[in-house]
C-alpha cells in the first residue's frame, strides 16, 4: 500500500507552473526525487508537507485526504520533513531540539507539568539522537554544532516525531565526502522502519540509495522507475544527467 | 557549582531581603522606599508580560498597556460601580483582560514582527481613545477613584491596603506567585513550544506544533499578567485612568524588559527596578532627570546588549568556566 | 459641504506633511532596520526650533533653511552614538532611541519650557477657492511646500548617485558592499537624512500645530501607521497612506468629533492590516 499518494497536484507562482499535474504514489522504500534546477522538487515537497497550499490536485496520505490540511496537523499524522536551508532551534541544546519534536504526540502544550521530569519523552529523544549518531553531543547548543552535525540532528528531530514517512531536502548538501557517507549509512539504517523520499542532486547518493528513482522537469514527472532502468534512459540523460555533469 | 544554582540562590536572597523589607526599611528609617518597592513590583509584573511575548516567542509588543488597562478599569469599576470586594473585583479586571487578549489575540498572531508590533499598538490606541470619551463608565480624563474595600475582614483579623506594609506584602505575595507561575511555565512542555516557536516557527510547524494556537495562548497568559499588573496598579493607586493606557507605557514595558534581560526569568523586573530606582533619586536632585535617565537607556544597550541579567549570566558562565 | 471641504484639505496638508515625517522614518527603517521611536520627538524639536528660530530671527524663511540643516547634524550625530553600537539588534534600537526621545523631550523642556506656544503663519490671511470655499493660505502653502520636499526627495533618491547607493544599500546590505559602496557611510548619511526630514516636516507644520515638548508622543503612532500600511520599503506607498489616513480622518471628523474619528481611522487600520499584511499597495508576492 502507498503511503503517499498525489493526484493530479499543480502550484502555479503567477504565470508560472512550478508543478504541473503531478500524479505519484510513494510507496515503501526510499523514493528518490531528482531533476534538474527548477524543476520544481522543493515545491513538490512543500505542497506534499503542507508549507504550500496546492493549486489543484487531491493529496492522501495514510488513505487520508489532506489536501487542506496545515503543515502541523500533516506532522502529527506522521510526515516528517527537513528542509534544504538546514534549519534547528539554534538556541536550545541538542537534546531539547529532539525533545520538542518526541513530546509532539503526547500533551505538546501541557503548561504545568515539569519537561524535566518527562522521562518517555526524554528517552525517545535520545534514541533519536543516538540513531543519527549525536548521543555525545546532547547537551551543546545546536547552534556551535558543525554545519554537517546540524543537518543529521534535523534528521534526527524529524525521527523523533515518529514519522511513518520521511521527507529530506537534500540531506547531505553542502557536507564533505567523510560527512556525507556517514549520513548515507545512517539514512539507509532508518529507511528499514521509516518510508523516505529524498531530493538530491548528488548522483552517486541517488543511485546508492534509493529503490525508485522519479524524475521531475519542468513541474512534471518525466520517469519513474527502479534507479538501474532510470540511468538508461534517453530522456532523463538529456534533460537531467547531461546538464549535471555541465553545472558540476 | 554551576550557574544554575548561583542564580538560584540569589534569587533565594532577593526574594528574602524583600520579604523582610518593611521591618528593615523602618528600621533605617526610609519608609518612603517602600511605597516606591511596591511599585517597582507592580511594573517588573507589566514588564514580564512583555516579556513573555517577545522574550519567550519572538512577538514583539508595544501593546500590553491594553491589557493592563483593562485590569486596571475592571477593579475601579468593580469596585466603584458595581460594589464588589477585593478579590472579586481583581477577578473582574483579569478576566476582562484574558477576554480583551482572547479576541484581539485571535487577530494579531497571525501577523509577525513589525506588522505583529504595529496591531498591537493600534489596538491599544483604539481603547486609549475609547477610554477617554467613555466618560460615564470611565470617567474620561479624570479618571475613577475609589475608596479599597479590604483584602480580609475576618472581624478580628481586618487587613487593609491603607497600612503601607500591609500592601506591599500583598502585592509581593502577588507578584512572586506570579513570577513562580512562569518559572513553572517556562519548564514545562509548553514553555519549550514556546521556545520552538521563536527559534524558528517553520520548523516548529514541520514538527507538528500548531505556531498559531501555540502564540495566541503566550498572548493570552501575557494578557492574563499584564492585566493582574493592572488590577494591583488600581488598588495600589485607588485610581484608574487612561494615561496608563498610553501606548507609551507599552514602551516602557519592553524598555524595561531589554535593559533588565529579554528572555530571562527576573529581568524585566530588574529593568524596570533599576530605572525606577534612578528615577526616584534623581528626580529629587534635578528636576531634569530624564535627560539622564535616557542617557543611562542608551548606555546600558550599547554597552550591555543582552541587559543586565543577560550579562550576568554571561559573566557567571565565564568564571566558573561553563 | 464647504466644511467637509475644508476638513478635506486640512486632512491633505496635514497628511502632506506626515508624509515628509514618515518617509524619514521609512528610510530609516528600510535602510538600517532601525524602529525610531524618536523620530516624532525629531519632528518635535523642528517645531520648537522653527518657534525659536522666527523668536530670534524674525524670519520663517531662515528657520525653513537652518532647521533642517541642524537636523541632518542632529541625525548624523545620533547614528554614531545611539544608532550603530547597536544596529545588530532591531530591539535594542527601539530601547536605544527611546532613551535618546526621552532626552530630546527632556532637553526641551528643560530649556524651552513645558508651556505650548503657537508660531504666527508666515502668509496670513484666506484665498477663495474655486467653490467659493474660504481656506487658509498657509495651509496651502505648507501643503505645497510638503509636496515639493517629497518631490525633491524622491528625485534625489532617483537621480543622485548617492540615492542609487542608498537604494542598493536598502535592497541588499552585503552585496553593496562587496560592490564597493560605503555602507556605513550611507547609513550614517541615511539616518541623517531622515531626521532632515522629519526637523523640515516640524518647521512646514510649527504654523499649523501647537509648539510642544509632547508634540513628537503624539504624532509617532500615524507616522508608524502610514510606514506599514504603504509597505514597508515602499516611499510612494508610505506617502500615499499618510495622506488617505489624514485625509480620511478630517473627512470623518466633519461628521464624528476628532476624538472618534481617531477611532475609525484606527479600526480601518487595523482592517487593513489584518487583510493586506503587507501594505495597502502591495502587488501579489509568491
Amino acid at each position: 500500500m502507498s503511503v503517499l499518494e498525489l493526484e493530479g497536484v499543480s502550484r502555479q507562482f503567477g504565470g508560472l507552473r512550478a508543478v504541473d499535474g503531478v500524479t505519484l504514489s510513494i510507496g515503501s522504500g526510499i523514493t528518490a526525487l531528482i531533476g534538474p534546477n527548477g524543476a520544481g522538487k522543493t515545491t513538490l515537497f512543500n505542497l506534499m508537507s503542507g508549507l504550500l497550499p496546492v493549486s489543484s490536485g487531491r493529496i492522501r496520505f495514510r488513505g487520508q485526504d489532506i489536501t487542506k490540511l496545515p503543515a502541523h496537523r500533516r506532522a502529527k499524522l506522521g510526515m516528517a520533513r527537513t528542509l534544504q536551508i538546514k534549519q534547528v532551534f539554534a538556541g536550545l541544546t541538542v537534546l531539547e531540539n529532539t525533545w520538542i519534536a518526541a513530546r509532539q504526540r503526547h500533551r505538546p502544550l501541557d503548561p504545568f507539568r515539569p519537561a524535566a521530569n518527562d522521562r518517555a519523552t526524554r528517552a525517545a529523544a535520545e534514541a533519536a539522537l543516538e540513531t543519527m549518531g549525536l548521543e555525545a553531543m546532547a547537551g551543546r547548543q545546536a547552534g556551535s554544532l558543525a554545519y554537517g552535525d546540524i543537518a543529521l540532528l534535523e534528521i534526527a528531530m524529524a525521527l523523533a516525531t515518529q514519522p511513518a514517512l520521511l521527507l529530506l531536502d537534500e540531506p547531505v548538501c553542502g557536507m564533505s565526502p567523510s560527512e556525507t557517507e556517514r549520513t548515507v549509512a545512517r539514512i539507509r539504517t532508518l529507511s528499514a522502519t521509516t518510508d523516505v523520499v529524498i531530493v538530491e542532486h548528488d548522483m552517486d547518493v541517488v543511485f546508492g540509495l534509493a529503490d525508485r528513482v522519479v524524475v521531475l522537469a519542468e513541474g512534471r514527472v518525466l520517469a519513474d522507475g527502479p534507479p538501474a532502468v532510470i540511468a538508461r534512459e534517453p530522456a532523463v540523460r538529456e534533460a537531467y544527467l547531461g546538464e549535471d555533469e555541465e553545472a558540476a | 557549582m554551576s550557574a544554575l544554582s548561583v542564580n538560584r540562590a540569589l534569587t533565594l536572597l532577593l526574594l528574602i531581603a524583600l520579604v523582610a523589607a518593611p521591618p528593615l526599611l523602618g528600621w533605617m528609617e526610609v519608609d518612603f522606599w517602600l511605597v516606591v518597592l511596591t511599585e517597582i513590583l507592580i511594573w517588573g509584573l507589566l514588564a514580564s508580560s512583555a516579556n513573555l511575548l517577545f522574550g519567550q516567542v519572538g512577538l514583539l509588543s508595544f501593546g500590553q498597556a491594553l491589557y493592563f488597562g483593562f485590569g486596571m478599569y475592571g477593579v475601579a469599576i468593580g469596585i466603584d460601580r458595581f460594589g464588589l470586594g477585593l478579590w472579586p473585583a481583581m477577578g473582574l479586571g483579569i478576566a476582562a483582560s484574558l477576554g480583551m487578549a482572547a479576541v484581539a489575540g485571535l487577530v494579531a498572531v497571525r501577523l509577525t514582527w513589525h506588522y505583529f508590533a504595529i496591531i498591537t499598538v493600534v489596538f491599544s490606541l483604539i481603547f486609549y481613545f475609547l477610554a477617554l470619551r467613555l466618560k460615564p463608565i470611565t470617567g474620561g480624563d479624570d479618571g475613577l477613584s475609589f475608596a479599597a474595600p479590604p483584602i480580609l475582614d475576618w472581624g478580628s483579623l481586618r487587613l487593609t491596603l491603607g497600612d503601607d506594609a500591609t500592601q506591599y506584602w500583598f502585592v509581593l505575595l502577588i507578584v512572586v506567585l506570579a513570577f513562580a507561575l512562569q518559572a513553572r511555565l517556562r519548564a514545562s512542555a509548553l514553555g519549550r513550544a514556546f521556545a520552538a516557536v521563536r527559534e524558528g516557527e517553520r520548523k516548529a510547524s514541520l514538527l507538528g506544533i500548531d505556531v498559531l494556537r501555540v502564540r495566541w495562548i503566550a498572548f493570552v497568559i501575557a494578557g492574563g499578567l499584564a492585566g493582574l499588573a493592572g488590577a494591583l496598579f488600581a488598588l495600589f493607586g485607588r485610581y484608574a485612568s487612561a494615561t496608563h493606557m498610553y501606548y507609551t507605557v507599552s514602551g516602557e514595558a519592553v524598555v524595561w524588559t531589554v535593559l533588565g534581560g529579554a528572555g530571562t526569568l527576573l529581568g524585566p523586573a530588574i529593568g524596570a527596578a533599576l530605572l525606577i530606582l534612578v528615577r526616584e533619586e534623581l528626580s529629587t536632585v534635578w528636576e531634569h532627570y530624564p535627560l539622564i535617565v535616557g542617557a543611562l537607556t542608551i548606555a546600558v544597550v550599547v554597552f550591555a546588549p543582552k541587559g543586565i541579567a543577560g550579562g550576568w549570566n554571561l559573566m557567571l558562565a565565564r568564571v566558573l568556566g561553563r | 459641504m464647504q466644511d467637509i471641504v475644508i476638513l478635506a484639505l486640512n486632512g491633505l496638508a496635514w497628511g502632506l506633511i506626515i508624509a515628509l515625517i514618515a518617509l524619514g522614518l521609512s528610510v530609516i527603517f528600510g535602510l538600517l532596520d532601525v524602529i525610531n521611536v524618536a523620530h516624532g520627538d525629531f519632528f518635535m524639536v523642528g517645531t520648537v526650533l522653527a518657534w525659536v528660530a522666527v523668536d530670534v530671527t524674525g524670519s520663517f524663511a531662515i528657520a525653513l533653511v537652518l532647521v533642517p540643516l541642524f537636523g541632518l547634524l542632529l541625525g548624523a550625530v545620533t547614528e554614531r552614538i545611539a544608532i550603530r553600537p547597536v544596529l545588530s539588534t532591531i530591539v535594542l534600537t527601539v530601547v536605544s532611541t527611546h532613551g535618546l526621545g526621552l532626552m530630546l523631550q527632556e532637553g526641551v523642556r528643560a530649556t524651552f519650557g513645558a508651556t505650548p506656544r503657537r508660531l504666527l503663519a508666515p502668509v496670513g490671511g484666506t484665498v477663495t477657492l474655486p467653490g467659493g470655499v474660504l481656506y487658509d493660505t498657509y495651509r496651502l502653502v505648507a501643503a505645497g511646500a510638503a509636496a515639493l520636499a517629497l518631490l525633491a526627495f524622491f528625485a534625489f533618491q532617483q537621480r543622485t548617485r548617492f540615492g542609487t547607493w542608498m537604494r542598493a544599500v536598502r535592497h541588499d546590505r552585503e552585496t553593496a558592499m562587496t560592490l564597493g559602496i560605503p555602507v556605513q557611510r550611507v547609513q550614517l548619511m541615511t539616518f541623517s537624512i531622515g531626521a532632515g526630514l522629519a526637523l523640515l516636516g516640524g518647521v512646514i507644520a510649527a504654523p499649523i500645530t501647537t509648539v510642544d515638548f509632547r508634540a513628537g508622543i503624539e504624532i509617532l503612532p500615524t507616522c508608524f501607521m502610514a510606514v506599514i500600511i504603504g509597505g514597508l520599503g515602499n516611499l510612494p506607498g508610505t506617502a500615499a497612506a499618510a495622506v488617505l489616513l489624514a485625509v480620511t480622518e478630517g473627512v470623518v471628523s466633519a461628521v464624528l468629533d476628532p476624538s472618534a474619528a481617531r477611532i475609525v481611522s484606527l479600526c480601518l487600520m487595523s482592517a487593513v492590516l489584518f487583510l493586506r499584511p503587507h501594505g495597502l499597495f502591495a502587488g501579489a508576492r509568491a
